[in-house]
């Protein structure tokens, strides 16, 4: 039985092919989120590179910011739920995920039998998401793919604040007119992220296994500032980013077997 | 016909200034009472119609003249309504002193909103001691004599007698609240058109057509089962709110709401002063993040509720930049966790007009309590 979870998020759609719930069977990530040609791009490169069609497929479920919009779907359910089961997946013995996405960041706990227990999301703010680390690799005409690269080259980390991207925005320009090195400011901006989204992943209480999902969990600078906070490990796996995909089909073969 | 009691309690909640302009064609004077809570019986004892100025969700413009933008958003809009003209005609509105924000709107009132006079209600931190009641009794007299200004009389055989129309009140409600826990069907939109109403509606013509209602009601077969929730914050009337709620298939079988259930928790006695009496009432009010109570039994009381409702979860709907709320939350949510409750926590305010992040928030949470 195959079933498939399309994430839409705000900058970026996902899609997971699977089968009986327990393999995975093809992935597809297209740039472009909500509102964009994204999702269908992603699952026409998902058909491109399977044998399969729609009509193959038992089940669809849509996640993530664009899901009230999708009108390709059997059903729809919450990003939080999708990447506790995704996260969850990977990782059987996971008790927390931390999501950070293009435009926001979730903290998600599972308790022992898996079953979500706890979450709290960030308020509509920039600061401690994917889109605080645009905006900074955009003042420094960077890549967001490097910062990470770049981040490892640091000898002292610079200072940002993590409350407001528009203060940090002029922070950095006042650190480049200062002088400060460009890898001091990337791992500087890194630790910023980490240092918001810890405070709210401290809210949900942090139980191990801890691991990251969503774009920004690529980013080891911002993954290892992370653990120097809540002082635990965070797991990574290259699947981060289709957890939320993962746990769609997921969630809709668990409706058919119901 | 529960329907058609529904959509007078809908028209009426979702038309306030009408309601005000019919009372002002019957040449009655209108007093707006501001959150939380006022002597509303002494207001109504005077010859005065007594109207909830909640605010309203709307854009904040003017307000900003006055207040800075982190300030809780029920209060700016008040001031915004009343600067923009739409309070016109009311003769008084009644401020308490029972939070800081609040304290500021009577202050900057005075200054913005020349044509509807500030009435300042000064509340004790500590009202249960006898030293507390004589404060709020000198208060309300401070009130009086600002009504009598207007036009009002006092009259303690007619304040006795408002009292009992407000004890009634309360009285219906607080059966409201119990039934339309036993009922899924009623919307949690139309439990809110019903608790709002009451704000625009003189408490006789309330009275009335909730009894009316829960007449209807008794006879209707209960609907399916579906979630049983406990909502606890100041003010849950947005309609999007509400909308989320229903589509989830939540039912609001408590509330813990401020502009809800907590105004009607508590009578006045039966005393031979019945200035005295509301100033007893007030004493013995409890349960409320404005009403200082170092014990905050109002943490065990929403986790008692939710057990005896038999809810499956609690919702706190935080207004955002209220810091009494804010306080309790923690002490809430540890509650919860260790009656093993599952909470969630959701943060609004006047301003709103996406409430995506709300409905993530609500569909996680229905999931986590059913999948």
């Amino acid at each position: 039985m195959l079933t498939l979870g399309i994430d839409i998020g705000s900058t970026t759609s996902k899609c997971i092919l699977m089968e009986d719930g327990s393999r995975i069977i093809a992935k597809s990530l297209r740039i472009g989120g909500l509102g964009t040609e994204g999702p269908e791009e992603a699952l026409q490169d998902l058909w491109n590179e399977t044998s399969y069609t729609r009509d193959d497929v038992s089940r669809v479920i849509v996640t993530g910011y664009g899901r009230n919009k999708y009108e390709g779907a059997d059903g729809e359910v919450s990003e939080l739920t999708c990447h506790a089961l995704g996260g969850r997946f990977i990782f059987p013995d996971l008790r927390t995920v931390i999501d950070i996405g293009g435009q926001d960041a979730k903290i998600i706990t599972l308790n022992e039998s898996g079953r979500m227990s706890n979450f709290v999301m960030n308020d509509k703010c920039a600061a401690g998401t994917g889109r605080f680390l645009d905006v900074m690799a955009n003042i420094l005409r960077m890549d967001i793919d490097d910062l990470d690269e770049c981040a490892s080259k640091s000898e002292k980390p610079a200072s940002i604040s993590s409350t407001c991207t528009v203060f940090a925005e002029s922070e950095v320009i006042s650190q480049l007119a200062n002088g400060v090195s460009r890898p001091d400011l990337v791992a500087g901006i890194c630790e910023s992220v980490a240092s918001r989204v810890s405070a709210l992943a401290r809210r949900a209480g942090v139980v191990p296994r801890v691991c990251m999902s969503g774009g920004v969990a690529k980013n080891s600078a911002v993954r290892h500032a992370l653990e120097k906070n809540l002082e635990t490990e965070i797991s990574f796996d290259p699947m981060a980013q289709y957890f939320g995909a993962i746990g769609a089909a997921l969630y809709g073969f668990r409706q058919l077997n119901k | 016909m529960v329907q058609d009691t529904l959509k007078k309690f809908h028209e009426a909640a979702t038309s306030p200034r009408k309601q005000m302009e019919k009372y002002l064609a019957e040449g009655k004077k209108v007093v707006l009472t501001a959150p939380v809570y006022t002597p509303e019986e002494l207001i109504h004892s005077m010859g005065f119609v007594p109207m909830g100025a909640w605010g309203a969700d709307m854009e904040l413009n003017r307000s900003k003249e006055y207040f800075p933008a982190f300030l809780c958003s029920i209060v700016q809009s008040i001031l915004e309504m009343g600067i923009k003209g739409g309070y016109k005609g009311a003769s008084a509105i009644v401020i308490p002193s029972l939070c800081d924000t609040l304290k500021t709107l009577g202050e900057n009132w005075k200054y913005a909103v020349e044509d509807i006079k500030f009435i300042p209600m000064t509340y004790p931190q500590n009202r249960k001691p006898d030293y507390g009641i004589a404060f709020t009794k000198a208060g309300y007299e401070r009130v009086m004599r600002d009504l009598e200004e207007l036009g009002g009389k006092y009259d303690p055989a007619a304040l006795s007698e408002s009292i009992k129309i407000y004890n009634k009140h309360n009285e219906v409600m607080r059966k409201a609240d119990e039934m339309l826990a036993a009922h899924p069907e009623i919307t949690a939109a139309e439990r809110s058109d019903i608790f709002k109403s009451a704000f625009f509606m003189t408490k006789e013509e309330h009275t009335a057509l909730v009894e009316e209602f829960l007449a209807e009601l008794d006879k209707q077969a209960a609907g399916a089962e579906k979630i049983g929730i406990v909502v606890s914050g100041i003010l849950t009337d947005a309609p999007q709110l509400n909308e989320i709620f229903d589509e989830f298939g939540m039912h609001i079988v408590a509330d813990d709401v401020a502009a809800q259930s907590r105004q009607y928790r508590t009578d006045a006695p039966e005393m031979d002063d019945p200035l005295q009496a509301l100033a007893v009432k007030f004493a013995n009010m409890d349960n409320c993040s404005v009403l200082y109570n170092v014990k905050k039994p109002r943490v065990q009381w929403i986790v008692d509720t939710a057990k005896a409702r038999g809810a499956k979860g609690v919702v706190v709907v935080m207004t955002k930049f209220c810091d009494p709320e804010e306080f309790d939350y923690v002490m809430i949510k540890k509650a919860c966790e260790k009656a093993d409750l599952p909470l969630a926590l959701v943060e609004v305010d006047r301003q709103m007009v996406h409430f995506e992040q709300v409905r993530t928030n609500l569909e996680t949470f229905r999931d986590m309590l059913t999948f």
